[in-house]
């Protein structure tokens, strides 16, 4: 089991209801992290709609997932 | 019909409208302007009107060609009378036809407010005292100066009118900036695509910086729910195209820049053509289609593109420099138009567009005085509820390289993706699967008609292989936006039977609401 910390925004911060939160979990990737959280706050977003980044860094979703890290889910935007 | 004239009799406007009639059009808009029994507080009891009309004809006639052309309207005319008149005749009569009623509209209150502006005829007003006075219409006293403001391009600070001449000292002062830096902004070119929320800073601060040609390219009309955001505009603009009333804007600003207006949406036909021309690209659109066209068109042609957007609250900032990181780097899988709303449809506070252009034109004044810009390889994330900044660093993918982007893919053209209006009612029996790609609420408002299975957007595109590939697919939404996405993607996924409904189920009831 490992703890890090989750960032949503836009989109995935409205349906998550929240824009952090430390989650224990024992998802061995990113991809498995975020399956996880899609399927607890009933995200509507598929991961090929999504970029995520780990400690500041767009990172791939094969990445493992490491104590502490902070994993940003990054939807697009549109509007202007 | 002429296009314009003048007539020294009353105005039938029973003819006048037949003669516009025309079976491809749903709808007719007209404006009369009657003679009215006051002016300025004085009782006003008949009037009379004058003209040059040669200069006043010719343009006339070029008032309703442009109004033809901007709001591709199929007919329109306008008669002005000369003459004496009384109270309640009807002194001008403008006419539009077109397939439907928005254009039609548009093009009218277009044609009536040049026609008052450039037009050069005068009004003696007769007063109930006895007295009289002539009266200009509006702005025609100097119509030969306006329209040689607009045809031309003052390409120098001393061009214009104005007597008092830009200053940039409290730039200039700046170590960054200096003379030679203010002479790189007087040098520079920067194209915006999108006047909008995010286009009204970036346009504004660029003229008042000096930046020496500017570009302008929008297609849409303002409309009253534009304001709150789009602080380059007036409520009296509405109705009219914003790339030209953002040019006349900027025109005031700094007459000193070059300003040029495309009333036109970028398009992978037009932006290459275009951007040519220009030396830096900014993304202010509200779409993804037009963000990575822009994106991708930087990168074809070697240019620095500074893209934006926002989302509620939030915003995102990237710059694009040549050899560098491209959008397509960060989102590999082109997103589609629909995966999450834009202003229109998530709303937005105007600050917030206001702030992303800011930052915009901040970086674009950096790009072009050679200053660090720490946007660059990377995605700027800005949460302006809680004011955190996030900048997530990117490299290059590898497909991306020696200037050009290898995931640029090879575009499929709209009209190769999109089916008619009318290819709906015979598609179930032509062997179509039809499939609406609407939300429940969306569907239980306005249900599709005929036969048809529902398939969310995102499961859609999530999942498109959920589909038979070797099947027939007509995809509908609201506009056509989503379905000609989706479309796209299950074109990509090995479906080559996927196709968008054109316009969606707004087009399918021109009859109803949509005429």
């Amino acid at each position: 089991m490992s703890v890090v910390e989750v960032q949503y925004y836009a989109v995935l911060r409205e349906q998550a209801g929240l824009s952090h939160e430390r989650v224990t979990t024992s998802a061995p990737t990113v991809a498995a992290l975020y399956e996880e959280l899609r399927a607890r706050h009933g995200l509507s977003l598929g991961r090929a709609q999504l970029r995520v980044a780990i400690d500041g860094e767009f990172a791939d979703w094969g990445a493992a997932l490491a104590e502490g890290a902070r994993v940003v889910f990054i939807p697009p935007v549109a509007g202007g | 019909m002429a296009l314009f004239e003048f007539s020294d009799r009353p105005l039938e406007v029973g003819r006048l409208r037949a003669a516009l009639e025309d079976p491809s059009c749903g709808g007719f808009s007209s404006f009369e302007g009657w003679v009215r029994d006051h002016n300025d507080g004085r009782a006003v009891d008949r009037l009379e009107y004058e003209t040059y009309a040669e200069l006043a004809v010719k343009e006339g006639e070029r008032i309703v060609k442009e109004a033809i052309e901007r709001f591709a309207v199929r007919r329109a005319a306008c008669v002005h009378r000369v003459g004496a008149l009384g109270l309640g005749e009807l002194a001008v009569w403008v006419g539009v036809a077109s397939a439907h009623r928005g254009e039609a509209f548009a093009a009218c209150r277009y044609i009536i407010d040049e026609v008052k502006h450039r037009v050069p005829i005068w009004k003696k007003e007769h007063y109930a005292d006895g007295d009289s006075g002539w009266v200009n219409c509006e702005r025609c006293a100097a119509p030969i100066e306006a329209d040689a403001h607009h045809a031309a391009h003052p390409g120098h600070a001393d061009a214009g009118t104005a007597a008092v001449q830009s200053d940039y000292s409290r730039q200039t002062v700046l170590a960054e900036v200096g003379e030679r830096g203010q002479a790189r902004l007087r040098a520079a070119r920067v194209l915006v695509i999108g006047a909008g929320g995010l286009g009204a800073p970036v346009l504004g601060y660029l003229a008042g910086a000096g930046v020496g040609t500017v570009g302008i390219m929008d297609a849409d009309l303002l409309e009253p729910s534009n304001l709150h955001r789009q602080t380059l505009y007036a409520l009296a603009d509405v109705g009219r195209p914003k790339a030209l009333l953002a040019a006349d804007r900027i025109r005031a600003l700094n007459p000193g820049v070059d300003v040029r207006a495309y009333v036109e949406r970028a398009e992978p036909g037009n932006l290459a053509a275009i951007a040519a021309s220009y030396e830096i690209l900014v993304d202010c659109s509200d779409n993804f289609s037009t963000r990575f066209l822009v994106s991708d068109v930087a990168v074809r042609l070697g240019l620095s593109a500074v893209l934006a957007s926002v989302y509620q609250y939030e915003g995102q900032l990237q710059v694009v420099r040549p050899g560098g990181v491209c959008l397509r780097c960060l989102w590999p899988d082109a997103t589609a138009d629909g995966v999450v709303g834009n202003c229109a449809e998530a709303g937005v506070l105007g600050p917030v567009p206001g702030v992303l252009g800011s930052l915009q034109a901040l970086e674009v004044m950096k790009l072009i005085l050679g200053m660090p810009t720490p946007a660059a390889e990377a995605l700027v994330l800005i949460d302006l509820r809680t004011l955190e900044t996030r900048r997530i660093g990117a490299r290059r993918a590898a497909a991306c390289g020696g200037g050009h982007c290898a995931r640029l893919p090879a575009a499929v053209p709209a009209e190769d993706l999109e089916l008619p209006v009318a290819a709906l009612a015979s598609a179930f029996a032509e062997g179509y699967t039809v499939i609406d790609v609407r939300d429940a609420r969306e569907r239980a408002e306005a249900p599709a008609p005929g036969p048809h299975r529902h398939v969310p957007f995102d499961r859609l595109l999530e999942e498109p292989t959920q589909l038979a590939a070797s099947g027939r697919y007509l995809i509908l939404c609201a506009r056509g936006q989503r379905s000609k996405a989706a479309a796209a993607a299950l074109r990509r996924a090995g479906i080559k039977g996927a196709w968008s409904l054109r316009g969606g189920l707004a087009a399918v009831d021109p009859g109803g609401k949509s005429a």
